[in-house]
């Protein structure tokens, strides 16, 4: 086991080294002088471009250069923003945990109504449940993230006037950020409308959410589905059924288990598509979050802005992958069987 | 008493026959292989059968609902923009853009991705691990930040649009080309036909290459649906297709100005680019679960 | 009165092809604490026959039968809850694919826990701990030394054997009266399969148990049972107990698998010809009517496209027109218990 973490942990190192490599080649590509590109300072001075000149080494060679690049992004130094003139790790900071609060809420409703959905429709064997349950997962699967971002806003928010469609919270309220997800904070505030904001945080997360939740649960649906239907023809369903235990016994105990194996896989390869419809979600709401961030970065040519989103959202899904391979293998003993057979 | 056939002769359909024979026996799957070869039609048609050019404006008709409002007419079938811009022949002049694009990257990227992915697949060894490795690096930034990236570097356009799609779609062909070969190769069968003393050669086009077509073919359908909306989302975002372009994902934000007054140019592009991508999505499951009996 | 007595029970499946009858018009009987052994080759609806008894029926299949009784119960009037407690504590099967039997992420010891007994008169908090007591107490009845290891392992890290045996354990502990192995020793080696053998006439002799053991080796069977049905293509060819039916078989088809053993004596020519039936079994989709190993029959003749009764004479029942038997049996009388 120890061995197996540790080359996923060489897998993650790895992968990272190539993302740098790949950022530093486009970083020399930007249409931009290169001091530029690099750290975000628009007229430097001259002794800050001996400065820059020096950490990122730029008189000597190409790879004594990608060195120095790795060892100052390393260190935590992704320059400023040309825009705002703040370090961009401070402002990955501050957006960071809107984006995470957003996905979390939305990863949770699409797990928590894709798997009891995806398991009554395998157990339907009825033709017009399963073709309705099929229609509406490939629609939900095929449907332009912008566009039913919009109707839902359109619908919800302007003509029935239920909910709020831009930002995470009304700026009546003001909410000091201790941990930067806004529906913990609100809860946490001391202030006396610390409840009635944390309800105004709810209902300003419930658009964005089920806008971004539509792809997880189509696909979630879809894979349970398929993978319970697989699991309940197995010999040992037939088996548990031969030994008298319930129905509802056998699908909660012996075979969501197993179809939850598929589930998590089909999840982690799903992590760039749903990264991708999150930018998007964030921009149509004005969701403060990392997606609207870079957005509005390119919209402004703010290079140091373009690298810094680029980084932290190709690493967070590195990280979340080899996570949720490393959680596949720890719940699914059968691959654990492969493993022991490749060592 | 069921009648009796004194001869039974079973007639066994060769296996493409099959195929074909459980594809059309799903009729979803089948209105989508005829809305696909409908858009088909439009993307290279489009043009000629649309009513008016695509920046023809009629500063008569601004904001015209549909003809089925009963504030619109029949000349401008689902109605116009806020330029007076017909938008059913922006639509089909759209339609090369959206669809056609997204089936040139895809055949683009497919044609790269199959040469890398079965290269890389008949390798074995320190070579196809770095590749691997490139690979899961390539495919961990999403489409969108490789396009974001492309149009730093090259500025927006729909030009730059086929990179920054293409680019991230290649590295999931060659993954999924590059998996199916490598467990293709570690089969039985495989061993055999080298046993039998086939090259390289042999064992990849003869032995392993009938049973990657299913993998490369679901693999197609779906990196189209990836790509219309991925182009769309890029044309919304306005890094892709710039602003009187007539790609539908553009064509949703300039409606987005007057989505108070006239949604209609915002739903009817939209309602578009969801039938192009649910066509090809109902081709794409239908084929998979025809082809899917081969495998079990 | 028989533990399991089933007459004519017909199984028709919805197939692509059309209905399919894989099971025409079979009887069985099985008394308390016999062996009772169904040979046939694969595809003659053994396993089918086996699941329609303990009641788990494919989702395309349409059973129907004049009389389906276990123990003075119709099974056939049960609903699926009264057919699914029956399950567990009378009646249990063990599969032949015992390690694809074992869910394969939950581990052994989990699973054959879960099919223990609940212990009324036991409090709550020390149930779990008797339950894996009794756990271990099977495990070793069946034969296996080092519970602690079997238990915590996965299917999967055990050897067919050993899974068959926690199988056995599994269908045991609840003490049924009857049990069901449909080929519980394929792809064994002939050491495990004397085990298994072995452990299930053990269980038959001390506690009683009925089984019903369903194999495709008519020289194995005839080791173990006391009573032995011959199945061909879905229809039942011969019944009775096993001494008479291997000293004197009735019918054609159990006579040609009586000379299909080979013979170890050495009195075999050198290259003669090994007796076999002409051509194979059909395909479900292409049977032929009336007795369906009419085409392959010795004995056929024109009246065979009609099907045969089962005849019963003494204690043997056997469903041909041309039996190896002096006197003819009347058709029209079905046997009566």
């Amino acid at each position: 086991m120890v061995r197996y973490l540790l080359r996923r942990l060489n897998l993650f190192l790895a992968t990272s080294l190539v993302l740098f490599i790949v950022l530093f080649i486009v970083t020399n590509q930007f249409p931009v002088e290169q001091r530029f590109a690099l750290t975000g300072i628009q007229s430097p001075n001259a002794q800050q471009i001996a400065q820059i000149e020096t950490d990122f080494n730029l008189n000597s060679g190409v790879f004594n250069q990608f060195i120095a690049y790795l060892q100052q992004r390393l260190s935590g130094n992704l320059g400023i923003s040309a825009t705002s003139q703040r370090p961009v790790a401070d402002e990955l900071a501050s957006v960071l945990p809107a984006t995470f609060e957003l996905a979390a809420v939305s990863g949770t409703l699409a797990l928590m109504f894709g798997l009891p959905l995806g398991i009554l429709a395998s157990l339907s064997r009825h033709k017009v449940t399963q073709h309705t349950i099929m229609a509406i997962t490939l629609t939900g699967y095929s449907i332009p993230v912008f566009w039913l971002g919009l109707t839902l806003s359109l619908w919800f928010g302007v003509e029935l006037g239920w909910l709020p469609i831009s930002g995470r919270l009304n700026l009546l309220y003001e909410i000091e950020p201790v941990t930067g997800f806004m529906l913990v904070d609100t809860l946490l505030s001391t202030s006396p409308y610390s409840t009635s904001a944390f309800f105004d945080a709810v209902l300003h997360i419930i658009l964005p959410a089920i806008t971004l939740a539509v792809l997880p649960f189509t696909v979630v649906v879809r894979i349970t589905r398929s993978a319970m239907m697989t699991i309940m023809d197995q010999t040992y369903i037939k088996a548990a059924e031969a030994r008298g235990l319930h129905t509802s016994r056998i699908v909660l105990r012996h075979a969501l288990p197993n179809a939850v194996i598929p589930v998590i896989k089909s999840l982690g390869l799903m992590l760039g598509s749903f990264a991708s419809y999150a930018m998007v979600v964030e921009v149509i709401f004005a969701w403060p979050g990392i997606g609207s961030w870079l957005v509005a970065g390119i919209y402004q040519r703010d290079y140091t802005v373009i690298q810094g989103g680029v980084l932290a959202v190709a690493l967070i899904i590195i990280f979340l992958s080899i996570m949720i391979e490393v959680l596949h293998t720890s719940i699914n003993p059968l691959s654990r069987k492969e493993l022991y057979a490749s060592n | 008493m069921p009648q009796i056939k004194v001869y039974q002769g079973d007639e066994i359909p060769s296996p493409m026959r099959k195929i074909w024979l459980t594809f059309a026996d799903n009729p979803f799957a089948f209105a989508g292989l005829w809305a696909v070869a409908g858009f088909l039609l439009l993307a290279v048609f489009g043009p000629l059968i649309a009513p008016y050019s695509a920046e023809h404006q009629d500063p008569q008709a601004l904001l015209l609902a549909p003809s089925w409002d009963p504030a619109g007419t029949v000349e401008h079938f689902l109605g116009t923009d806020d330029l007076g811009r017909d938008i059913f022949s922006r639509l089909l002049h759209g339609a090369h853009l959206t669809f056609g694009v997204a089936l040139g990257i895809v055949l683009t990227s497919l044609v790269l991705g199959f040469i890398i992915g079965s290269i890389s697949g008949m390798m074995k060894g320190l070579k196809s691990s770095i590749l691997s490795h490139l690979l899961d690096a390539l495919l961990s930034i999403p489409s969108l930040l490789m396009a974001i990236l492309v149009v730093a570097v090259m500025g927006p356009g729909l030009n730059n649009v086929f990179w920054a799609v293409g680019i991230a779609l290649t590295p999931q062909f060659v993954r999924a080309i590059h998996q199916a070969i490598h467990e293709e190769l570690q089969k039985e069968y495989v061993k055999a036909a080298k046993l039998d003393g086939a090259n390289p050669i042999q064992i990849f086009w003869y032995v392993i290459m009938p049973n990657v077509w299913d993998t490369v073919i679901i693999q197609t359908t779906l990196g189209i649906s990836a790509a219309i909306l991925d182009i769309a989302a890029l044309g919304f975002l306005n890094l892709g297709a710039q602003a009187p372009s007539p790609e539908w994902g553009a064509m949703v934000s300039q409606g987005m100005d007057n989505i108070l007054t006239a949604p209609w140019t915002v739903t009817i592009p939209g309602v578009a680019i969801l039938c192009s991508v649910l066509a090809i999505n109902l081709v794409g499951d239908g084929l998979r679960s025809a082809l899917s009996p081969i495998n079990n | 009165m028989p533990l399991l007595d089933i007459r004519n029970l017909t199984i028709e499946l919805d197939t692509p092809h059309g209905r399919v009858k894989a099971l025409e018009r079979v009887s069985l009987t099985i008394n308390a604490a016999e062996i009772h052994g169904l040979v046939g080759e694969s595809g003659s609806g053994r396993s089918l026959l086996a699941r329609a008894i303990l009641g788990i029926p494919g989702h395309n299949w349409s059973i129907t039968a004049d009389r389906m009784m276990w123990d003075g119960r119709n099974l056939l009037e049960m609903s699926s809850k009264q057919r699914r407690n029956l399950m567990g504590s009378e009646i249990s099967m063990i599969f032949q694919d015992p390690s694809s039997s074992l869910d394969p992420v939950i581990s052994v010891g989990a699973q054959l826990i879960e099919s223990m007994p609940a212990h009324k008169q036991t409090p709550f908090w020390r149930r779990t701990k008797k339950k894996k007591q009794t756990a271990e107490k099977w495990l070793h009845k069946v034969g296996i030394k080092n519970t602690e290891r079997v238990m915590s392992s996965y299917a999967w890290e055990l050897s067919e054997g050993e899974c068959q045996k926690v199988m056995i354990a599994m269908a045991v502990a609840n003490q049924p009266r009857l049990l069901i192995a449909d080929e519980p020793t394929n792809s064994m080696e002939i050491q495990t399969q004397a085990q298994i053998f072995r452990l299930l006439s053990k269980l038959n002799q001390l506690q009683g148990v009925s089984i019903l053991l369903i194999s495709h080796e008519l020289e194995t069977l005839s080791m173990w049972c006391d009573q032995l049905s011959v199945m061909y293509c879905g229809q039942i060819m011969e019944s009775g107990p096993t001494s008479e039916i291997v000293a004197q078989p009735y019918h054609p088809y159990t006579k040609a698998l009586l000379d299909n053993i080979p013979n170890y004596s050495g009195e075999m020519n050198h290259k003669s010809i090994m007796p076999t039936l002409r051509g194979s079994a059909p395909a479900l989709q292409h049977l032929p009517i009336g007795c369906r190993l009419g085409p392959r029959c010795p004995e056929a003749q024109k009246k065979c496209v009609n099907k045969p009764n089962l005849c019963h004479k003494k204690n043997r029942y056997f469903a041909c027109h041309f039996p190896y038997h002096e006197e003819q049996c009347n058709d029209e009388s079905t046997a009566s218990s």
